[in-house]
């Protein structure tokens, strides 16, 4: 008998905006939609508000990737926080290299209010991309 | 842009600047000066703010920071700027961080009139205040500059690293690079303020340029390339193992953000209750790894200060210098610094035109990070 490997499953943690991504979840979730569960998910008032903290925060606590969410380029409720969300994840990519995490565990996307697949299509593809990477070294840090 | 003239008397070159300082407050062409000064002990030199020209004995080439000179500026302009003018008297990478500040709104510079010091580079605190060798550490400093002993042993990693020892964007740079036989020292006089500040003296022309400018070059290639050199070295602290070993000998004491010129949240995450949890949440998370360091958050505290940080870090150095446990922060802050002013282009405290990176945006840049 051939003992299955308990397959990996990546813990991410979303952070999305209040007015276009989390719609866009709830949307997926009232339609139905199916998407892997491996994404944790907190509503923030904008993209432009997920201060570089709470993404390292999540990182060092051990999750595989994090996800921001945001209102497509010139939608945003705030005029520009998106845009802002955008140049501060170029920042946390760049120092994630020091921390020994790959670029690719950070991800940031627009997903509007009416994207209910768009958002159940990035989750299926991001959970497949973490899965590819691995777990997290951080996870298995003693003193983090 | 004007080049003039100070002589130097009797060999004197923290008098002759001392004088000339003096007769700024005594003409009233600025109401105090915050300079450079020797506490009665002469274990330390601190920015003291003057007005009285009599108690004014400063020394502005004494090779030690002891705490950021642009903080102190933005403390004493931020709740109200001046009405009449204040000489302030800093070395470049001050300047650069104040510049820093004013494009933060946390110092106010319309009465601050800059004078910048070519600076030889600083010793840390301690060096300074216990100086191992005969001479006083100015002396010793200004000797080496002619040659005469090499003050690199004991310069601060930052220093001997330093992004450009020559002040820019000061209204008056009292300059020592490129004048020669240190009789004289440069008088520059780079904007309309410093004209003003000057108007009065007999100060004779610098007539060669041409030795002070390629001194400049000179000594910021030499810097340039220590810098590299060090970047190169030291570029290898990565992955979660390395960065934890870098940093097992902290003590949370957060001395490094106290000091930074940056760094000026009033009220910051990292010492408020945030990180206080209930007992019973401390022991699941023991019990998640069967163990659990504390206090916890070290380690996030020093990659939220990189990414806090390193977009405009000016290299001054002073986390390093104010780290109880010695742990060499420099290593990490000045490859990470690099890297990310190279990315956004940014040299921070060149122009205070131009806007800090992660307030400003271009709708279509970094395309490929938000869509694929």
């Amino acid at each position: 008998m051939v003992i299955k490997m308990e397959e990996f499953e990546p813990k991410i943690v979303g952070f999305l905006c209040n007015w276009c991504s989390y719609a866009g979840a709830d949307l997926a979730g009232t339609s139905r939609i199916q998407y892997p569960p491996n994404v944790r998910i907190i509503k923030v008032m904008c993209s432009g508000s997920v201060d570089s903290v709470y993404v390292m925060r999540a990182l060092l606590e051990g999750a595989d990737g994090v996800f921001i969410g945001g209102c497509h380029p010139g939608d945003c409720h705030y005029l520009d926080g998106n845009y802002k969300a955008r140049r501060r994840s170029v920042l946390l990519k760049s120092i994630l290299d020091t921390i020994g995490l790959e670029k690719e565990r950070i991800w940031i996307r627009w997903v509007s209010a009416s994207e209910g697949q768009r958002f159940a299509d990035t989750m299926k593809e991001m959970t497949e991309a973490i899965k590819k990477l691995g777990p997290s070294p951080i996870a298995k840090h003693w003193n983090i | 842009m004007t080049d003039k003239i100070l002589k130097i008397k009797n060999g004197d070159t923290v008098g002759s600047v001392n004088d000339l300082l003096k007769e700024l407050l005594k003409s009233k062409k600025v109401q105090a000066l915050l300079v450079m000064q020797e506490v009665p002990s002469k274990a330390m030199s601190f920015p003291v703010l003057i007005s009285d020209p009599d108690k004014l004995n400063s020394n502005v080439f004494a090779p030690v920071l002891p705490v950021a000179t642009a903080s102190v500026i933005s403390k004493i302009t931020k709740v109200g700027s001046a009405s009449k003018l204040i000489g302030v008297v800093m070395r470049s990478c001050q300047i650069r961080a104040l510049l820093e500040l004013v494009k933060l709104n946390q110092a106010n510079i319309e009465n601050i009139v800059i004078i910048g010091v070519d600076c030889l580079g600083t010793f840390p605190v301690n060096t300074y205040s216990n100086f191992p060798e005969k001479a006083t550490p100015t002396e010793f400093i200004l000797d080496s500059f002619k040659k005469k002993n090499d003050a690199v042993k004991y310069l601060r990693s930052s220093c001997y690293t330093c992004k450009d020892p020559v002040p820019t964007n000061a209204d008056v740079v009292i300059g020592l690079y490129g004048m020669g036989s240190q009789k004289e020292l440069l008088i520059q006089i780079n904007t309309e303020k410093g004209k003003q500040l000057l108007e009065g003296f007999s100060l004779e022309e610098l007539k060669d340029k041409k030795n002070r400018e390629k001194a400049i070059k000179e000594i910021r290639e030499e810097k340039t390339k220590n810098r590299m050199e060090f970047i190169k070295d030291k570029s290898n602290i990565k992955g979660i193992e390395a960065l934890a070993k870098f940093f097992d000998k902290c003590v949370n004491c957060h001395n490094c953000m106290k000091v930074c010129p940056i760094c000026y949240c009033k009220e910051c995450l990292f010492e408020s209750s945030v990180f206080n949890l209930e007992a019973n949440k401390y022991i699941g998370k023991a019990e998640k790894k069967g163990l659990f360091k504390m206090p916890n958050d070290s380690l996030l505290f020093h990659t939220t200060r990189m990414n806090h940080m390193v977009v405009s870090c000016v290299g001054c150095g002073l986390c390093e210098q104010a780290c109880p446990s010695d742990i060499p922060l420099m290593e990490i802050i000045t490859p990470i610094g690099e890297n990310v002013q190279k990315e956004f282009k940014y040299v921070p405290g060149s122009d205070i035109e131009e806007k800090v990176p992660l307030v400003i945006y271009k709708e279509d840049e970094y395309q490929e990070i938000g869509e694929k």
